[in-house]
């Protein structure tokens, strides 16, 4: 070589060692804390990383009627699942499985974070076969599993009352501490399914196995295994016998809504709506369109009991009745000028349900015959505020405590500064609101609760669906003189000779009610019925709407007649209910 | 016999050590595997190793001076493999081996090694001078450049950045001053210092204060106003760059993958799992491991490529700090001794021969093991000596070839 030694200038050899000796020492140093100071928390890791933990899913607590008749239960189907496998493995196993099967809509989507991967859920015996008998042979990670599903037998007429369930979308809940739930589980959605999930959901259990990452399985651990515990049974006031009668009941062809309870109580009998749904196309895995459907109705899985504002009409009168005996403005024999169909105040014409004019009449006539006028000449004396405030005492304008989802509608029982914020107060308002009619807005829940405060002499019960009565609240300042006229009056509306609601008659049966025919606007006038039964001692009050319905007594009437009459039809309901009354009497 | 007189034995019989250790870990690892292919790796690599051991002892007997003159050749021999890999490659998921009958080779393995002689012959060639010009740099810098950029297109960009490792080392013991090292490193430390996502919202300050503190570095120590203008203008403009690019240019799922680069903990169950497996594997074996054979990390399939990139992993679980130790020590052993050939060895080719050598080493070792700890990203680099792999374990005994070769002419010049 024609280099001289002189012209190599090297640099001293120790920078270059250093720098080694440093990465050295870095490396040394991260060994050190890996190994010697955290190296217990790997060793616990290590052990969990062994041990696979596969879940037992505890079996939804099932829903019973007052009867202990099942409304939901769980159904087993298959599915067909993958272990955890390299993306090659999971590709060519899910391409077989496809083409064997004819069918190309399967969940293929491969993802290392589940160790099982479900490929088709709810899957048909011919699948189930043939993984079975031709593929598990060639492809040993294929799997059938047996899952469970909520299942309504009386589909249509419970849907809006328990809800449906639906996979999870909550991260959060998935993500939680305690890991309850996993990425494709069935969560209570809507209604009791909801309201009582945590009850109904019990506790998953743990199945212990020795496992490689690939999934594969090895060595049972049954000593480490935590067995599942089921969902709590959960027992609803509900009657499968008045609640199928009320939705066979409400036509098909209208939206309505029926809720009955126990006046007593507050214990919720019957609650449906029309139009509804099959809850069950919520939980399948191929009614995809059908809930497509469902869902982008909004009217569909609207709960009209709890949840629709109406125009309470007639059946609202009682107010404006007890209000007026309460403050002695009327007795039952008193009599304002006589109906002659219509009345003005100011510029303004009232007309009333009889063309021709109802005559000369008192309270109880007046009620019977649902005449405007009478109330018309009524509100003119007892004023707005007199008025507001009875309303408000038997609980509009405010839930009623029902404890279902999505939660109930206040309603609305307009104030003076209501209207003044609006077109402005004039004394007309007060002759519309008197009939129900005008700014107010209630739900059939509260229309039922105020049925049965008047039923059962003065108590404003809170509804409820399971479990034990709440308190009732009795009404301040309401004499049972009072409300023993105004049920006197509903059941003249049955039984006297010019009642609107004569086509309730049952025989053998003392039957209360009021009829309603709410004007609205853009649609046929709304049908009401409220009614209570038995006259003496009631059991049941009921509240019924029908959108577009036209004539409560007509209509609604009718409807509400059936779902009395199964209600008394079955043996032993009237005994279970007079039980149930003494029970709680407080 | 004079040669044989001559050997290194200390530095063949860590070697030695190194590699018997790394045929029964591969035993262990693959113990359990599914895959005969897999479980007979640690034949394969015995029998490899023998084969490269004849190899690198025939390189001892070389004559002085030939590898010097062969220098361009084998230089040009490297690069032809690497474009016949891009053009006849096989692999799975990038093209990085070459099939000769049967075997397989890795032609960038042997690439690293032609590489490291050229550069040693053409900084051998210039004067201290030259090199300190940056038309000498530049010429070093080519020579590493070019075989970089075929391997990036096949693609392996961990293996690509291994080819610049040995250069600065080199360049520095060239006789290249520490301040234009430090000139031709700035632009990769400021889109270092300018990366966000690196500093969590310090990077401005960070950048910044980089930016202030290398000028007044680079101008008090030159003193030369057009040098120092022109690295603040190459230095904004790649941290600026660097923003600009993260900010405008790259797609989420692009900033994903270099976050979990980043942050392997981030996904845990996707790319972040190799290196949270290796941590459990290496960290559940605690002072003295789980024994040979015992590592239940390696035996129920958590780690990934136990045998190859994550065979430190396994050495760590099973022989535990203890034999972890005495791996760094044998690699410690072997570094050094590279460093003090090159330093006692009279001739500057060689010298600079052995520096490169050493530098690749480090890098290699420092970077497959930073990995299996956690304290450097996943690249797919091997660990020499000890990853199963036939080109990797042949090059690395033809470096030790060319260390006890240039040992054995340590006094001539």
């Amino acid at each position: 070589m024609e280099h001289l030694p002189q012209q190599d200038q090297r640099p001293q050899i120790n920078g270059l060692l250093r720098v080694v000796t440093l990465l050295f020492a870095v490396l040394v140093l991260r060994l050190l804390y890996l190994q010697v100071t955290t190296s217990d928390d790997y060793a616990r890791e290590s052990d969990e990383n062994r041990i696979a933990q596969k879940r037992i899913k505890a079996p939804r607590g099932l829903i019973y009627d007052r009867d202990g008749r099942v409304l939901a239960r769980n159904r087993a189907f298959y599915s067909v699942s993958l272990e955890r496998t390299t993306r090659k493995d999971f590709d060519a196993t899910a391409t077989a499985f496809k083409e064997a099967i004819g069918d190309h809509e399967i969940n293929d989507n491969y993802s290392r974070r589940h160790r099982t991967i479900r490929l088709k859920r709810d899957v048909d015996f011919r699948t189930v076969s043939i993984v079975e008998e031709l593929l598990k042979a060639d492809w040993p990670l294929l799997d059938i599993e047996i899952e469970t599903q909520r299942h309504y037998p009386y589909s249509h007429s419970t849907a809006h009352l328990l809800g449906y369930m639906g996979i999870i979308q909550d991260q959060s809940l998935i993500n939680a501490p305690g890991k309850t739930y996993m990425p494709g589980d069935f969560i209570g959605k809507t209604g009791i399914e909801k309201i009582y999930e945590n009850n109904l959901r019990g506790l998953d259990g743990v199945h212990y196995l020795e496992v490689d990452a690939a999934g594969r399985t090895g060595r049972e651990l049954p000593e480490l295994d935590q067995w599942a515990v089921s969902g709590n049974e959960l027992h609803l006031t509900i009657d499968l016998e008045v609640q199928l009668a009320a939705e066979r009941a409400l036509p098909d062809t209208l939206a309505g809504s029926i809720v009955a309870i126990n006046p007593q109580t507050g214990a919720v009998l019957a609650l449906v709506n029309k139009p509804t749904f099959d809850a069950n196309i919520f939980v399948s895995f191929q009614a995809q369109e059908e809930r497509q459907k469902v869902l982008q109705s909004k009217t569909t899985l609207l709960n009209r009991a709890i949840r629709g504002r109406y125009p309470p009409g007639s059946t609202l009168k009682m107010i404006g009745a007890i209000a007026a005996l309460e403050t002695g403005i009327t007795d039952t024999l008193s009599t304002f000028e006589a109906c002659a169909g219509s009345l003005a105040v100011g510029d303004v014409v009232f007309h009333c349900n009889k063309l021709d004019g109802h005559g000369e009449m008192n309270l109880l006539e007046a009620i019977e015959t649902s005449c405007n006028i009478y109330f018309h000449h009524l509100a003119q004396i007892l004023g707005f505020k007199t008025w507001r405030e009875y309303a408000d005492k038997f609980g509009f304008g405010h839930p009623t405590g029902i404890a279902l989802d999505p939660s109930e509608a206040e309603g609305l029982l307009p104030s003076r500064q209501y209207y003044q914020e609006r077109e402005g107060w004039t004394f007309g308002h007060l002759l519309n609101l008197i009939i129900g009619q005008g700014a107010m807005l209630v739900t059939p829940i509260q229309m039922a609760r105020y049925t049965a405060a008047i039923a059962n002499g003065g108590y404003l019960v809170t509804p409820y669906l399971s479990g034990e009565p709440p308190e009732r609240q009795p009404i301040e300042g309401i004499t049972p003189a009072t409300l023993k006229i105004v049920r006197k009056a509903m059941y003249q509306v049955v039984y006297g000779n010019r009642g609107t609601g004569r086509r309730v008659q049952i025989d053998g049966i003392a039957i209360a009610a009021k009829t309603g025919t709410a004007q609205v606007p853009n649609r046929n006038n709304d049908a009401w019925f409220v009614a209570f039964a038995p006259y003496e001692n009631p059991t049941i009050a009921i509240a019924a709407v029908i959108e577009g319905g036209g004539g409560g007594g007509a209509v609604a009437g009718p409807i509400v007649r059936q779902v009395i009459e199964a209600y008394f039809k079955q043996s032993g309901t009237a005994d279970q209910a007079a039980t149930d009354t003494l029970l709680t009497a407080h | 016999m004079r040669l044989f007189r001559e050997l290194d034995f200390l530095l063949l019989a860590a070697t030695l050590v190194t590699v018997l250790l790394g045929v029964t870990m591969i035993y262990s690892a693959a113990f359990h595997s599914d895959s005969t292919a897999v479980q007979n790796a640690w034949d394969k690599q015995a029998k490899f190793a023998f084969f490269a051991l004849a190899v690198s002892l025939a390189i001892v007997y070389i004559p002085d001076k030939v590898i010097y003159s062969i220098a361009h050749p084998l230089y040009l021999f490297g690069l032809l493999s690497l474009l016949a890999v891009l053009a006849w490659g096989t692999g799975d998921d990038a093209a990085r081996w070459l099939r000769l009958g049967p075997l397989r080779l890795q032609p960038s393995e042997l690439a690293k090694i032609t590489t490291i002689i050229a550069l040693a012959r053409y900084l051998s060639d210039c004067t201290t001078e030259r090199i300190n010009k940056p038309r000498g740099f530049l010429g070093a810098l080519c020579i590493s450049l070019v075989p970089m950029a075929l391997i990036v297109r096949q693609p392996d960009l961990g293996t690509a950045i291994s080819f610049g490792a040995p250069l600065f080392p080199m360049l520095y013991w060239a006789g290249m001053r520490k301040l234009f090292i430090f000139l031709v490193v700035s632009p990769i430390i400021s889109v270092i210092c300018s990366f966000e996502p690196l500093w969590q919202g310090a990077a401005p300050y960070i950048f910044a204060t980089f930016i202030i503190g290398s000028t007044a570095f680079i101008h008090l120590l030159l003193g030369r106003l057009w040098v120092t203008i022109t690295m603040i203008a190459v230095n904004l403009s790649a941290g600026l760059i660097t923003v600009y690019l993260w900010d405008h240019f790259l797609r989420q799922y692009q900033k994903d993958r270099i976050m979990t680069f980043l942050d392997p903990e981030s996904d845990r169950l996707g790319s972040g799992w190799n290196i949270i497996q290796s941590k459990i594997a290496i960290g559940s074996g605690g002072l003295t491991g789980k024994g040979f054979l015992g590592g239940t990390q390696t035996k129920y399939e958590f780690l990934p490529a136990a045998h190859t990139d994550f065979i430190f992993s396994v050495i760590g679980e099973e022989l535990g700090f203890v034999g972890a130790l005495v791996v760094l020590a044998l690699f410690f052993f072997i570094i050094t001794r590279a460093l003090q050939i090159g330093a006692m060895v009279k001739n500057r080719f060689y010298s600079l021969i052995a520096i490169g050598l050493a530098s690749m080493l480090t890098f290699h070792v420092f970077v497959n093991i930073g990995m299996t700890i956690g304290v450097m990203p996943v690249t797919g680099l091997p660990l020499p000596f000890l990853s199963s792999g036939g080109s990797s374990l042949l090059s690395n005994l033809v470096a030790i070839g060319l260390l006890l070769h240039i040992y054995t002419y340590r006094h001539e010049y």
